[in-house]
This record gives C-alpha cells, structure tokens and sequence, in this order.
C-alpha cells in the first residue's frame, strides 16, 4: 500500500433528506498541499468531518496508509497522524496560548492516568520535554510573547494562530485545515501561505478547504472542486481556473460567500 | 501580590498546624470538621471543577469510605488505618463503574442521575445492607486510632490524622495540575468536541476524574468515621452533596476558593449558632448573589500554569 496516502472512494454522507457529501472520491499524496474548494454549502466541512472521525459517512470508504478509517473515533484517527482545524475556531479559552498548544502533545506524551497523581523522574522529564515542544510551536508560529495570556482576549488571527500551531504540535503526517484564512486581513493571509508552504516543506501533507481563491492558486498543489456534494472538476490550480464548470458553479457564485 | 499568592498557602497550612493547640474541645472538633469537609469539596472539585461534570452525588462517595471504615472495624475488627486502602478503593471502583454508563450525558441529565443514586445509596444504608449497615441507627462504638500499638484516643490525634489526609489530597491535586491527565480534565471540560480532535479520549478522563474524586472522598470519610467513632446515613445524603456541589461552584474551582467555601458552609454557621436557624436563608442568598455577580467563583480558577522558561518579558498583558 502507498504512504501516507489518504483515498476517499464513493463517500456519501446524508442529513435527513440532503445529500451532503454524495459518492466523493479523491486521493491526497504525501507531501501535497491538496484543496477542496465549492460554494458555501457545498459541503467541504462534512467531507473533513467524515475523515475525521466526527461523522460516519453512510457509503464509501475512507482509506488512510492502508488502512479503513471510516467508523473511527476522532482520537483514534488524531492517534493514527491527522489532525484538523475547525472553521469556527474550537480553542480552550479561559486558558493560555501555551497550554492550549499543549494540549496537542496529549498523545505523544509518555504519562499515565497514575501520574496525574503521583509523578515520577521519568514522568516530570516528560513533561518538561513537552513543554519545550510547545516552545518550539510558539516560535515557529511567532507566539512566544502571547505564552501565558488567555487565548479567547487574543485578536481573531492570534487565535486561528494558536490552533494551528496546536494542531501541528501533535506532529501530524496529515493536516486537515478548515479555511485557515476565514478572517484574517491581507497581511495575515500573506502570513498563512507562507506558514502553510514552510510546514509542508518539514514533510506534512496539508489537505485544506478555501474560500480564498488567491490563497488557493497560491498554495495548493492539486484541487478538488464540489458543489452539492459531487465533485465537479479535479485538477491543479491552473486547469481548475480555466475549467468552465468550475467559472459557473463556483466563481460565479463567489459573491454570496462573503 | 506575587509573594503573598506564593506563600499563601504555605502559611495557611501551618496555621493549620499549630491551630489545635489553642483550640478548646469543642473547637477542635469543628476543625477537624473543616479539615475532612475541605478534603471531600477538593475531591468534588476534581469532578465538577476541573472537568466540569454535574456531580450532584458526591456525599455518597464519603459515606461509602466512612462506612468501609466502620464496617471492616466494628464487624471485622480491622484497626482503623489498615482500612485505608479499601476505603479509597471501593468508593474509586464504585465511582470507576457507575461512571462508566453515565458520563457520556449532558450536564442536567448527569445531574439527575447522580441525584438519583445518592438517594439510592441512602436508601441501602438504611435497609441494613446484608445485615451490615446497621440501618437507620448506622454503626457505632468504633475503636479509635492506633499506630504501632499505641492509643492515639485523643481528638488532636484524629486532628492530625484529618490533617495529613489533607496534605495528600492537596498534593495529588498539585501534581494533577501538572500532568497530562489533569490537563485533559480541562481541555475537555472547555470544549469536548475539540479535546477529541486532538486526540483525547475524554471518555477515559471523566471515568479517572469520577474515580479520583470518589477515592479521595472515601479517604475522608474514614477520617470522618474515626472522629465520630460512628457513622449514620444522614451524614452522606443528597443536601450534602449539595453542599459540596455548591461550594466548589461558589468558592470558584480554586484551593483558597474552596477553603472559603467550607468556612462559610459549614464553621460560620457553627460560629454564630444563635444564627443556625437563619443559616440556609443566609447561604441560599449567598449562593444567588455570587452567582449573579460573580458567576465564576468568589475566587476562581486560573490558568497559565506554565513552565517560567515559556514566560517572555513582553509588553503585553500576561
Ligand atoms: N450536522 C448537520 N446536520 C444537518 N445538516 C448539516 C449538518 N452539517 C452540515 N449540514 C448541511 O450539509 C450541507 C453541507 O454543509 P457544510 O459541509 O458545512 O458545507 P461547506 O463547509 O461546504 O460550506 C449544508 O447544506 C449544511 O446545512
Ligand atoms: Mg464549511
């Protein structure tokens, strides 16, 4: 089987009587920056949903490195190296931006249940090599000033910062970003695709969703476009923008996203 | 400030200390009283607190220890401290197993249930359990410490005894902050959904945090026996759990919080016993305006417990 390979064959996810994501296959590579783009509504967020644990598609299969991963629990698929970020932020905000980065060091951590209660050296040396992760994170990220300020008083990109830089502490083999760009000023998107290019040049494959059209002709490597669920072209970002089905059902409709 | 946080409770607990020694009887006897409550609103806190699960039942958890105790001195003849571990033990199991099915609930739900079984448990108590709870009346006529041979049949002993099951569960809740089981009592009481995706089981932390709780709770039920040489269900029922649900929720989820708690639940009223008939009109009122104005706690929790090397001199407002 191919590494580190993510293949959606024939995904279906229903809501009642909608079809949200309707017999959808793609196959991210390793080392790609892959991205789902479509109108809102489209159904991009249930497709991450369905890779991540959150929802159990109907049909289909969700293939990671070889293995079904449909019908898994979020930790069990974040235990098997993907790990996402949420389109409306999901942080813990009465506390700090260094405790909510470590919270990503949950499952690389040695500790047991029983060192919550008694610590041992090779538990507090554990601990200690965490924390210094999270340094890593905070720098890499350009946090280290914001260490132990409560993340819900930080401004809107801060915050879309922290959980990305939350997310890549778990040293993940895949990231899932849900439009990591929602929100943020020009500066700050310049900030992102700079972020998004470095993290993948230290061997993750990033598979996002976008709004953000330049960001997504910038950074991505290889598209999948959907509209009502169903894929409607595949492609790299210069096929996908000549495409005419594409111009019609989704920069045509561009306006109502905002 | 800094300085005075640091040492706060140090000073406090050797207050804490020496306070015995200048006490007379009777006020010794409502030391111990603060000293075993504290422990039970610490443990309550572990559950309602730090992962933030309605435990409307904790009481039951401390009657289970206490009556442990009883039981294996009165029928068995176990010497009080050698029934420790099995007075932790049960009530940590018994928490362990009647999570198991409930913590998946949502906070009002888990709330009637937890009311539910501590009713239940009260109800067993007073059934006379297999002959051996002693029925309404409980058990009495317990033996009082020994160590090594040795009486210790005064109260400051079952004092001291009260106040080194303090020192542990202040130390288990010191090292619970600083692990990575503590951390993920609060990652997924702050938001489920996003403690799973990044990889926590929350399941498994709420069965440890019930546990925890309950095992702690039963260690101060075995004080509590001791200093009564007695037990009765009425001492465990669901207007105490109340008590406990409300101090931590009043006092703030933090240590000095919970203390505040206690005093004011159950030492004021003992204070101003010409008051006691006023005493739940006055806390009721307590409780509606903290949490009316001060809906986190007269002294709440705080966070950015980090390691100081993280700590970079900055200008904004840490
Ligand atoms: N939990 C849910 N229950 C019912 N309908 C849902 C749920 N989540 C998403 N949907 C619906 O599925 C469709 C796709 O939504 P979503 O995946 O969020 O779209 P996108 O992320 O592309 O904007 C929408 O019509 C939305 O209303
Ligand atoms: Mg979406």
């Amino acid at each position: 089987m191919a590494h580190n390979e993510l293949i959606l064959t024939n995904v279906t996810k229903r809501f009642g009587g909608l079809t949200a994501v309707d017999d959808l296959s793609f196959t991210v590579k390793p080392g790609q920056i892959y991205g789902i783009i479509g109108p809102n509504g489209a159904g991009k967020t249930t497709v991450f949903n369905c890779i991540t644990g959150i929802y159990k598609s109907e049909e289909g299969s969700v293939n990671w490195r070889g293995e079904e991963i449909r019908g898994l629990t979020p930790y069990q698929i974040v235990d098997r190296g993907i790990v996402r970020t949420f389109q409306t932020i999901r942080l813990f905000s009465q506390m700090s931006v260094a405790e909510n980065i470590m919270s990503g060091r949950h499952i690389r951590s040695s500790q047991k249940w029983w060192h919550g209660i008694m610590h041992t050296p090779a538990s507090k040396r554990d601990e200690l090599d965490n924390w210094h992760k999270v340094e890593e994170q905070l720098d890499f990220f350009k946090l280290s000033q914001y260490a132990a300020t409560p993340v819900g008083s930080l401004p809107y990109g801060l915050q879309r910062r922290v959980e990305m830089a939350r997310a890549r502490a778990v040293d993940p083999t895949l990231l899932i970003l849900d439009e990591p760009a929602a929100g943020l000023n020009d500066n700050e998107t310049a900030d992102l695709v700079e972020t998004i290019s470095k993290i993948r040049d230290k061997g993750v494959t990033v598979l996002l969703i976008e709004h953000d059209m330049d960001l997504v002709m910038k950074v991505t490597d290889y598209l999948t476009v959907i509209n009502f669920g169903k894929k409607i072209a595949e492609g790299t970002p210069a096929e996908i923008q000549k495409d005419p089905a594409v111009i019609e059902a989704y920069l045509g409709s561009e306006d109502d996203d905002e | 400030m800094d300085i005075l946080k640091r040492y706060s409770l140090p000073i406090f607990l050797v207050v804490l200390l020496v306070l015995p020694n200048l006490l007379d009887p009777r006020w010794q006897a409502i030391a111990i009283t603060f000293l075993v409550f504290s422990v039970v609103a610490l443990s309550e806190d572990i559950v309602l607190g730090k992962a933030g699960m309605f435990n409307m039942g904790h009481a039951l958890f401390f009657g289970m220890g206490a009556y442990v105790t009883a039981i294996l001195n009165a029928k068995f003849g176990w010497p009080i401290l050698a029934t420790i571990p099995v007075a932790v033990l049960v009530p940590a199991l018994f928490g362990i197993l009647f999570a198991g099915p409930i913590v998946h609930l949502r906070g009002d739900y888990l709330l009637v249930v937890t009311i539910g079984i501590n009713i239940v448990f009260i109800q067993v108590l007073q059934n006379n359990l297999g002959g051996m709870t002693g029925g309404p009346n409980g058990i009495f006529g317990l033996d009082s410490l020994s160590l090594f041979g040795w009486q210790l049949t005064s109260q400051l002993a079952t004092y001291y005894f009260a106040f080194i099951i303090l020192l542990v569960t202040l130390g288990v809740m010191k090292n619970l902050e600083k692990s990575k089981a503590g951390r993920a009592l609060h990652y997924l009481r702050e938001d489920s959904l996003a403690s799973e995706s990044i990889g926590i089981n929350t399941r498994t932390y709420k069965i440890f945090a019930f546990g925890l709780g309950a095992g702690l709770a039963g260690l101060a039920g075995t004080v509590f026996a001791t200093q009564y040489s007695a037990v009765s269900p009425e001492a465990f029922n669901f207007m105490q759990s109340v008590l406990f649900f409300s101090i931590v929720l009043v006092g703030g989820s933090s240590i000095p919080g919970i203390f505040l708690g206690v005093f004011v639940m159950f030492i004021l009223p003992e204070i101003f016993r010409e008051f006691s008939t006023w005493r739940y009109f006055v806390f009721g009122f307590a409780m509606i305006l903290t949490m009316i104005l001060r809906p986190n706690g007269i002294w709440p929790a705080t966070f950015g417990k980090i390691p100081k090397f993280l700590i970079k001199d900055s200008d904004h407002g840490a």
